[in-house]
């Protein structure tokens, strides 16, 4: 029986959000932290299932539910566990929502939304991989291509 | 769902009964006129892009139902550059015309209206995503030329489109709304200009699968309906490509010689050279009165979304 090294430092309290597709942690770190904030990055981590994965642990910190939203969009597939006492309370994939509402940019240099202030909104089309269309140009784009405002 | 007060934006807003409902109230407005049915209501045309066509037919079809009109265009992109948005243009004209037609040439602009407007917001083309009324009148030509076939009596009609069938919407839209009804698509892009894999997939989820024809003659041949659209220039970043597709991507009267008897040649009219001039005479020609159905199909989205569609099929009080 190997003995696994812990790839990054237990907290004591907090969230921490694990299954981040690799090239997304920095993302997903810079979204869920304000300065001051105490948290661990890992990025490139052995993954069982999804052979490189990305975790973030950020201390006596939950998450709201706008920024849940937005780390649905940028990491589809995450989980994310609350620890209170070095115990994990709950771990549950990521809440998928039906729309993005307000959190994201169109790519679509021609839509309205990025000539008028209206609020974006993006429906789901398909969870897996995350497909998005643009309830206003009525255009489809894979998930990665969104910039979150 | 309700007619009066509804927005008119997206073919994918529409279900087929709301579909066999517009052809059906277009075609009793076009058997039985109604000069009076709209008086007294007033259709407001906001044309930030010019479209000549399209406003002329929407102001024939207010003006047929004896409701009034008015309308701006070039004044409009200027009071746009000077940063008056949608929205406050809108919320101005809402307060006077009991619908507005909106074209515009960023895409999802008449959604946007629509979500302030306190009137019925109809669109006249957002850039290149919808025209939802010239699919309607595309959806009432092919009514009208097979009338039994659409709604599935006999074999399925065969249905091609062909061109641009990459940055076309027209032929997006129109597959959409096909999708609705017992039709056998096909198409002839052009090379490079495929349709998209998610207008496929729509098509394919939706029970319509859409066959690919190896060229023009084989759908003349082939085809109750064959769809053409216009090449757009600057879809070509070689000059001479475009050149060569051009005079390659056309029917003329020579290649209708082995058409099937029945078949109609619709097209969303300008033509640039996709139609030889002596296909006009030849009884396979129907793109002149497709776009006169514009009227009548105009005319029933106005009384729809005015709520007086019941009046105009009703003892005509
Ligand atoms: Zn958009």
């Amino acid at each position: 029986m190997s003995h696994r090294v812990r790839q990054v430092e237990a907290i004591e309290a907090g969230t921490v959000i694990d299954h981040i597709p690799s090239d997304r942690a920095l993302e997903v770190a810079h979204l869920l932290t304000a300065p001051g904030d105490q948290f661990f990055l890992g990025a490139h981590l052995r993954s069982d299932n999804m052979g490189h994965k990305g975790v973030v642990k950020i201390a006596n910190k939950e998450l709201s539910p706008s920024t849940i939203s937005r780390l649905a969009l940028i990491a589809p597939g995450a989980t994310m566990s609350i620890i209170r006492d070095y115990v994990v309370v709950s771990k549950d994939p990521v809440p998928m929502p039906d729309r993005f509402t307000a959190i994201a940019r169109c790519p679509n240099s021609n839509c309205v939304t990025n000539h008028e202030t209206v609020t974006t909104d993006f429906l789901v089309v398909r969870p897996s991989p995350l497909e998005v269309r643009c309830r206003f140009c009525e255009r489809s784009f894979p998930a990665s291509e969104l910039v979150l405002t | 769902m309700s007619w009066a007060g509804r927005h008119i934006i997206s073919i994918a807003d529409f279900s087929t009964e709301d579909m066999l409902h517009i052809l059906d109230l277009a075609a009793s407005l076009e058997r039985q006129p109604r000069p009076d049915l709209l008086a007294g209501r007033l259709m407001a045309t906001l044309f930030f892009e010019s479209s000549t066509r399209t406003r002329l037919s929407f102001e024939a079809a207010m003006s047929k139902l004896g409701g009034q009109v008015i309308g701006v265009t070039d004044a409009l992109s200027s009071s746009a550059r000077k940063g008056e948005t949608i929205a406050d243009t809108i919320r101005m004209v809402d307060q006077y015309a009991d619908v507005i037609v909106l074209r515009h040439s960023h895409e999802g602009s008449a959604r946007l209206a629509s979500d302030v407007s306190r009137v019925p917001i109809i669109n006249g083309g957002d850039g290149a995503n919808q025209h939802p009324t010239q699919t309607f009148l595309d959806l009432y030509t092919i009514a009208k030329l097979f009338p039994d076939r659409l709604q599935g009596a006999g074999a399925p009609l065969r249905i091609t489109v062909a061109g641009d069938l990459r940055y076309g919407r027209t032929v997006h839209s129109l597959l959409t709304a096909l999708t609705h009804f017992p039709v056998c698509m096909q198409m002839v892009p052009v090379p490079g200009l495929e349709m998209p894999g998610h207008c496929l997939d729509e098509a394919q989820m939706a029970g319509c699968p859409v066959q690919l024809l190896p060229d023009l003659e084989t759908a003349v041949a082939q085809s109750d309906v064959l769809y053409m659209t216009r090449l757009q220039r600057e879809r070509f970043p070689d000059p001479l490509e475009f050149e060569h597709v051009k005079s390659a991507y056309r029917v003329d009267a020579a290649m209708l010689r082995s058409a099937a008897p029945q078949l109609r040649i619709l097209h969303p009219l300008p033509r640039v050279n996709e139609i030889a001039v002596d296909v006009d005479t030849t009884p396979h020609a129907a793109y002149v009165p497709q776009a006169g159905n514009g009227v009548p199909v105009r005319q029933a989205l106005l009384a729809l979304v005015l709520g007086r569609a019941e009046v105009a099929v009703g003892s005509g009080a």
